[in-house]
Order: structure tokens, then C-alpha cells, then sequence
């Protein structure tokens, strides 16, 4: 009994955290197209899941450098594979393709806790 | 001709279509694609039929792109090709840009590895500089974005021209003849790195190639280029997969391979971090437009012939991680080979019309 009471307050503690700390993590995917990645449309939190989709018809290996300077690199991949990622840190964050130069994204990435941007 | 039969010939028809599009005909015994081959057959009687929509790939663009930061200009373009063709612009006053972009060579040298001020064999095979206004990555391994950036490189390099900016820029400035063009080019801006550095771009956006017969075949006119070479177009596209990176008008997607090559140089390796595999030993993909037959070809100039080239992309490449997923073995017919290096002549157009500075 004590045990159920005790699990029931760590869960209740952790949903509390949970809201407390804004909306919960997106997921989005942004499709390659040859030497294009898709318009990223709406926003990007940090926590937020971004999927590559390669729908193109040769390899690239995308990589993201957050404001901070620091770099996630995301591996090849070849047509018709998926790599996903977690975004880390807010603020201005480009996306390239080690490959293809020509590749470049720009995106700002939102605090977890940030207003909506209405 | 009865209804069956007609039957028959229609789905044939229909099995060739499908196989074209979808690329994925089989190979008959000589070892072209069946749709290829068809086509080749096809030829003597009715010529080779290439889609309009693959040619269009390959047309030349209208005009020449320059930077909003420096807005091309004839006065910029003349002061640029003084500059290029002055070899006080390296540490011995004996080498120009012109040494090595050689108009000549179709702006190359000519030489498996370019030599400078120090006369010690430089590590790469020295590119072309024509249609460099395009480019979005410079240098084998990219290490230059732009054309201002770059022409500062081969300069300041010890073994090319080996003589610091400033000092060039001091140099400029003791002749005097060049002040009324940096002043026609840049008003009221003086002889400093910045102008210096953007004339010399600016006369490089100015080289663009002369139209080529393959121009003038994706143009329209079906007799600028042989049979053949409409073949080797094909094969090019298709079976020897070369358009995977040698793509566009300038046969090049300017991005970067480890096409397979014995090397212990890692080119855009050294700009990436060790986990980026890829990088390792990858190098900018080289322009075909002007092609020079003669050779010598890699990055490293470590190849004399085309045949020697053609063999390496049947090889497919040292097998290493690093190696691009584009790099695929391949196997071409005698024919094949021969029709490919047939288009490769169409790419070269006659020389510019350049007139040569008098230095002042």
C-alpha cells in the first residue's frame, strides 16, 4: 500500500514537472528534396523531435549548428532513409548538408518554456 | 495485321516504355541497357531521341551571378584581368594567377600538380577557374565560399605566390598606373585588400566558357554533335551514372566525394569533425565544361587517360567508410566507353575571346 501511495506521488510529482515546463515535445518531419529541404513551417522547441525524411535520389548528411556553436551531426543517408534528432539548445540553429554546401536552413529554436508565437 | 498481333506489339511497346522510365532496363549481352541499345539501333535510321526534359537540365544560364556587395562592372573586370596576369603579386614577381589559370590550358596548367614560387610540386591538380561565378564552394576542399575569399588563397599560400596581403596590396600601390583604374573601378575606395581582392573576383565572373557544340545540340540543333556523342549523353546520365555529381550546365553539383582514390590527403576532411566519415577524403566535384582531353584528371592528378579514369568508376573505388554511396561499380560495353568519351569532345567550345593586359 505504502508502495502504490509512493509511486502515485512520483508520477504526480513528475506530470506536475511536466506541465510546469510548457507544452510537451513535438514531432516534425522535414522532407530532401534533391538539394532542398522543405520550408520548416511553425515553430521548434528545444525537446522537440525534427525527422529528415530523404526523398531525394542520392545521400546527404545533414548536420545542425545550434546558437552556442556546438554541431550535431545526423550520419548519411542514403534515399529513402530517416534520421531523426532531438533539438538542444534555443535560438538561431542552421541546418547543411555536409556533402552539399548548397543545403542551408535557417531556423530559431524556442525555449521549452517560450509563449507561443500567435 | 490481326488484332492479336497488334496486341503483341503494343504491350512490347509498353514493357520499353515502362523500362525507360523507370530506369531499370535490362542489359542486353553487349552490356547497354536494352533502351539504350534500342535507341542506338534506332539511330542510323531515325537519330538518337534524348527527352527534353533531361537536356533541359543542362542549359546555360542567362547571365553571370555577382554579390550585392560587389555588383559586377566592366571597370572592375579590366582592373581584375591587370591584376591576374601581374606576377608582382607573389613573393618572387615571377608567378601571376595567370601562371597557373593559364588561358592557354583552358585556364588551367596542364600539369598533374601546379608549381609556384617555390617551385615545390603543390598537393593538388590545379582547377579551372572558368565559370567560377557559379561556384558555392572553392577550392578541392571548399574552404572558400566566395570568389573574394578565395582569391586571397593562392596569394598568401607559401608554395603559390607567397606574399602577404598587405604587402601586395603596398606593391599595387607603388605602380602608378594602377590608381586611375582602381579609381575608375572603385570611385573615392582606394588600392586596398578589399578592392584588390574584389577586382580579381570580378574578372574571374567575367570567364565564362564559349558555347560548345553540346550547347548548341541542347539548343536544338541536332547536327552540332555526333550520334555517338548523343549516345555517350545517355550513358552519361544512365548507365555510367556520371550525372549523379557531375550535374548541371557546369557538370558539377559542387558538393563533395570520396570517389574511392589512394591518397593520404582527406581534403574536405580537415574542415569537418573525425565522426563526419564522410568528409574523409572527399573532394569537390570538378567542372567538365571545357574538358581537356589530354588530361591529366583527379585531384591529384594521379590519372593520364581517360581510359584509366573510366576503369576506376567500373572499379568503383577503394572500399573505405568513407566512401560516397554514389560510387557504385559499374560496367560499360566497348561502345559504351567509346560514345561516352564522344560527348566528353562536345564539352570543350572554342577559347575565349580574352585580349591580354598591358601590365602597368
Amino acid at each position: 500500500m505504502r508502495r502504490s501511495i509512493a509511486a502515485l506521488a512520483v508520477a504526480t510529482i513528475a506530470t506536475a514537472l511536466s506541465l510546469s515546463s510548457g507544452a510537451s515535445a513535438a514531432e516534425h518531419t522535414v522532407v530532401l528534396h534533391h538539394m532542398e529541404l522543405d520550408k520548416i513551417e511553425g515553430e521548434m522547441r528545444v525537446g522537440d523531435v525534427v525527422t529528415f525524411d530523404n526523398r531525394s535520389d542520392m545521400a546527404h548528411n545533414l548536420y545542425i549548428t545550434y546558437s552556442d556553436g556546438t554541431v550535431d551531426n545526423l550520419d548519411t543517408q542514403v534515399p529513402g532513409v530517416k534520421r531523426s534528432l532531438t533539438l538542444r539548445v534555443a535560438g538561431p540553429t542552421v541546418i547543411r548538408c555536409w556533402i552539399h554546401p548548397i543545403i542551408k536552413s535557417e531556423l530559431v529554436v524556442l525555449d521549452r518554456d517560450a509563449a507561443a508565437d500567435k | 495485321m490481326t488484332d492479336t498481333r497488334l496486341f503483341i506489339l503494343l504491350a512490347f511497346a509498353l514493357v520499353l516504355t515502362i523500362g525507360a522510365a523507370a530506369g531499370v532496363a535490362p542489359r542486353s549481352p553487349d552490356g547497354m541497357t536494352v533502351t539504350s541499345a534500342f535507341v542506338g539501333r534506332v539511330s542510323a535510321a531515325v537519330g538518337v531521341h534524348v527527352p527534353d526534359e533531361l537536356k533541359a537540365k543542362y542549359r546555360r544560364p542567362e547571365s553571370i551571378p555577382a554579390p550585392s556587395s560587389n555588383p559586377l562592372t566592366p571597370e572592375k573586370a579590366e582592373l581584375g584581368k591587370t591584376l591576374f596576369f601581374d606576377p608582382r603579386l607573389s613573393r618572387t614577381g615571377t608567378v601571376s594567377c595567370a601562371s597557373c589559370h593559364n588561358p592557354g590550358f583552358d585556364w588551367g596548367d596542364g600539369l598533374k600538380r601546379g608549381v609556384g614560387v617555390t617551385g615545390v610540386p603543390l598537393p593538388r591538380r590545379t582547377p579551372t577557374v572558368l565559370n567560377a561565378a557559379w561556384l558555392s564552394a572553392l577550392m578541392w576542399d571548399g574552404r572558400a565560399t566566395t570568389l573574394e575569399q578565395q582569391a586571397a588563397l593562392p596569394i598568401t599560400a607559401e608554395h603559390e605566390m607567397g606574399l602577404e596581403l598587405e604587402e601586395a596590396v603596398a606593391r599595387v600601390k607603388a605602380i602608378e598606373g594602377y590608381a586611375p583604374l582602381f579609381e575608375a573601378a572603385y570611385p573615392g575606395e582606394g588600392i586596398r585588400t578589399e578592392t584588390l581582392l574584389g577586382a580579381l573576383a570580378s574578372f574571374q565572373r567575367t570567364l565564362v566558357s564559349a558555347e560548345a557544340p553540346f550547347d548548341r545540340w541542347i539548343d536544338g540543333d541536332e547536327a552540332a554533335i555526333s550520334e555517338s556523342a548523343k549516345r555517350g549523353f545517355l550513358v552519361f546520365n544512365e548507365a555510367g551514372r556520371c550525372s549523379k555529381c557531375h550535374s548541371s550546365w557546369r557538370f558539377t553539383d559542387d558538393s563533395f566525394h570520396d570517389i574511392g582514390l589512394e591518397s593520404g590527403d582527406i581534403g574536405r576532411g580537415q574542415f569537418a569533425p573525425p565522426s563526419v566519415v564522410i568528409m574523409q577524403h572527399a573532394f569537390k566535384t570538378p567542372t567538365l565544361r571545357d574538358f581537356r582531353m589530354s588530361g591529366p584528371y583527379m585531384h591529384d592528378g594521379s590519372m593520364a587517360s581517360l581510359d584509366e579514369v573510366i576503369d576506376h568508376y567500373e572499379d568503383g573505388g577503394k572500399k573505405r567508410p568513407s566512401l560516397s554511396p554514389e560510387m557504385q561499380a559499374i560496367t560499360l560495353s566497348a561502345q559504351e566507353r567509346a560514345d561516352l568519351v564522344a560527348y566528353l569532345r562536345t564539352l570543350q567550345g572554342p577559347p575565349l575571346d580574352v585580349t591580354l593586359p598591358r601590365l602597368p
